[in-house]
């Protein structure tokens, strides 16, 4: 009884998070892969007669790296925030709450759940993305940190609305009108080189633009910005992310009384 | 040789709610182990509010909660403690079989004894035909007796139980009661929280009566009628939380 270390509380609800997604695999996996692989057929083949290449890629394998990025940082955003949010609602996060895990081991628990969905629909849609489209993975050592400092960042960020939210909307308002415009915005269908100022600036400020053009190097090799760069502001907004989402549940702010 | 540490000492306990409401105030209260404990008083009376802090769902203003002799916020004290809560809190993703489980495995237990026990729970607690029932499911009665099931799946110690038979008809509330008594036989330790008087009356060794966050009463159910010139302790009730504070 005594030394109990509390990891194995942490790994069941690990499990417990995933056993979410794959109950529910046709909302919470299938229907993004769907929807992401329809962008890559509709843009990449329709526009691809008319936007031949960019940065001298073929535009139906410029695309890939962002929409894949989309995909899975949405899921990671609303995976986690929804889990929290409804944890919180009904009460049942009381379970874990009064569990013996420390409290760094609720948030990583509650955090790898939107980091395994993303990955799942990651990996998914890059089976069907890269044979479709021809698109390379020409630095995949590139790949690898960009996609992680992007998941922690989306997850946690997740995890923390899902702990702050009061009612359902909040947690879709922050995916509707601040995530998906953002990822619009961030060079997942062009070049930032294509835009005239002053948006071509603006862009410059928007942090998704880096963890696209990171994981766009990843895959194909270039990017619109330095990948280190790219690689230090995801790094630099994931990691206050992930102490923010830990500093709630060590203090138990928003979710005990 | 020291005695064996009281199974909950509540010591200068004050929580103090962000929009000022104090609950509880400078309150105390120590639990012999082995001791089947009621706590009765009016809603607001702050009776969920010391047990949320003994379990770990509030964030304490002032004071120090012990169980068995360990702070209440260490792992080894949290696995000590199973809580059936007044509310409903079931996971409603899971079954009947994998909430227990599921349970089970964040208090630490092993994959293959966490199965056993809830297996072992649902036989008890007459839930077999729904063991592959996701928990929206259940019926109010069945939802109550997999809460119970829950807080009792990890073999805890101290069981706090808030209001447990609350909305459950005169059946279950016996079947409950018989199953809470048994519990307590095999010298589990119980705090129960109750609005039926009866059922603190049956069932309690000791009982304490607190009102406004604090504790102004506290004895056997036959003490308290006599403290309280009472016939029964439905009128102690009466005479005590009327009484001028």
């Amino acid at each position: 009884m005594h030394g109990y270390s509390g990891t194995a509380g942490m790994l069941w609800l690990i499990r417990r998070e995933t056993l979410r997604i794959s109950k529910l695999w046709t909302q919470t996996v299938l229907a993004p892969i769907v929807s992401s692989g329809l962008f890559i057929l509709v843009f990449g083949f329709s526009l691809a007669n008319r936007i031949r290449e960019i940065d001298g890629v073929p535009y139906k394998q410029f695309i890939v790296p962002g929409l894949i990025t989309m995909a899975m940082v949405q899921a990671a955003y609303s995976n986690n925030s929804s889990s929290v949010f409804q944890a919180r609602s009904d009460r049942y996060i009381n379970d874990v709450l009064s569990s013996p895990m420390h409290a760094w081991q609720m948030n990583l628990g509650f955090n790898v759940g939107g980091i395994a969905r993303a990955l799942a629909i990651g990996i998914g849609l890059g089976a069907i993305a890269v044979p479709v489209t021809g698109a390379p993975v020409r630095e995949p050592l590139v790949l690898i940190p960009a996609v992680l400092f992007g998941l922690v960042l989306f997850s946690a960020l997740g995890t923390i609305v899902g702990i702050f939210a009061e009612t359902f909307d909040h947690h879709t308002f922050v995916n509707n009108i601040v995530i998906l415009p953002l990822v619009f915005l961030g060079g997942v269908f062009y070049s930032v080189n294509l835009l005239p100022s002053p948006w071509h600036e603006l862009t410059h400020v928007n942090p998704i633009f880096y963890l696209v053009n990171a994981v766009r190097y990843g895959f194909l090799g270039t990017s619109d910005v330095s990948v280190w760069l790219s690689l230090a502001v995801t790094a630099g907004l994931a990691i206050p992310a992930y102490l923010w989402s830990q500093w709630l549940f060590t203090s138990g702010r928003k979710l005990k009384a | 040789m020291s005695p064996a540490p009281p199974a909950l000492e509540v010591k200068g306990l004050t929580k103090r709610y962000d929009d000022g409401t104090v609950a509880l105030s400078e309150f105390d209260l120590a639990i012999p182990e082995g001791k089947f404990f009621g706590l009765l008083g009016p809603n607001g009376a702050g009776k969920t509010t010391l047990i949320s802090a003994v379990c770990n769902l509030i964030r304490i203003t002032e004071g120090e909660v012990c169980v068995f002799g360990q702070p209440a916020d260490c792992l080894q004290a949290r696995r000590w403690v199973g809580l059936a809560e007044q509310d409903i809190n079931l996971d409603r993703f899971l079954t009947v079989e994998e909430t227990l489980i599921y349970h089970g495995g964040y208090f630490g237990m092993s994959k293959d004894d966490a199965c056993a026990r809830a297996h072992e729970m649902i036989d008890v607690f007459d839930l077999r035909g729904k063991v592959d029932v996701r928990t929206p499911k259940l019926s109010g009665g069945m939802r109550r007796r997999l809460l119970l099931a829950r807080a009792l799946m990890h073999r805890p110690r101290l069981v706090i139980l808030d209001e447990p038979t609350a909305g459950v008809d005169f059946e279950l509330r016996q079947e409950l009661w018989r199953y809470i008594r048994k519990l307590h036989e095999q010298g589990t330790t119980i705090l129960l929280t109750t609005h039926y008087l009866e059922e603190a009356e049956t069932l309690c060794e000791e009982i304490a009566l607190i009102r406004g966050g604090r504790l102004i009463a506290r004895d056997t159910s036959g003490g308290l009628r006599e403290r309280y010139n009472a016939d029964s302790l439905a009128d102690v009730y009466v005479k005590a939380m009327g009484a001028p504070r």
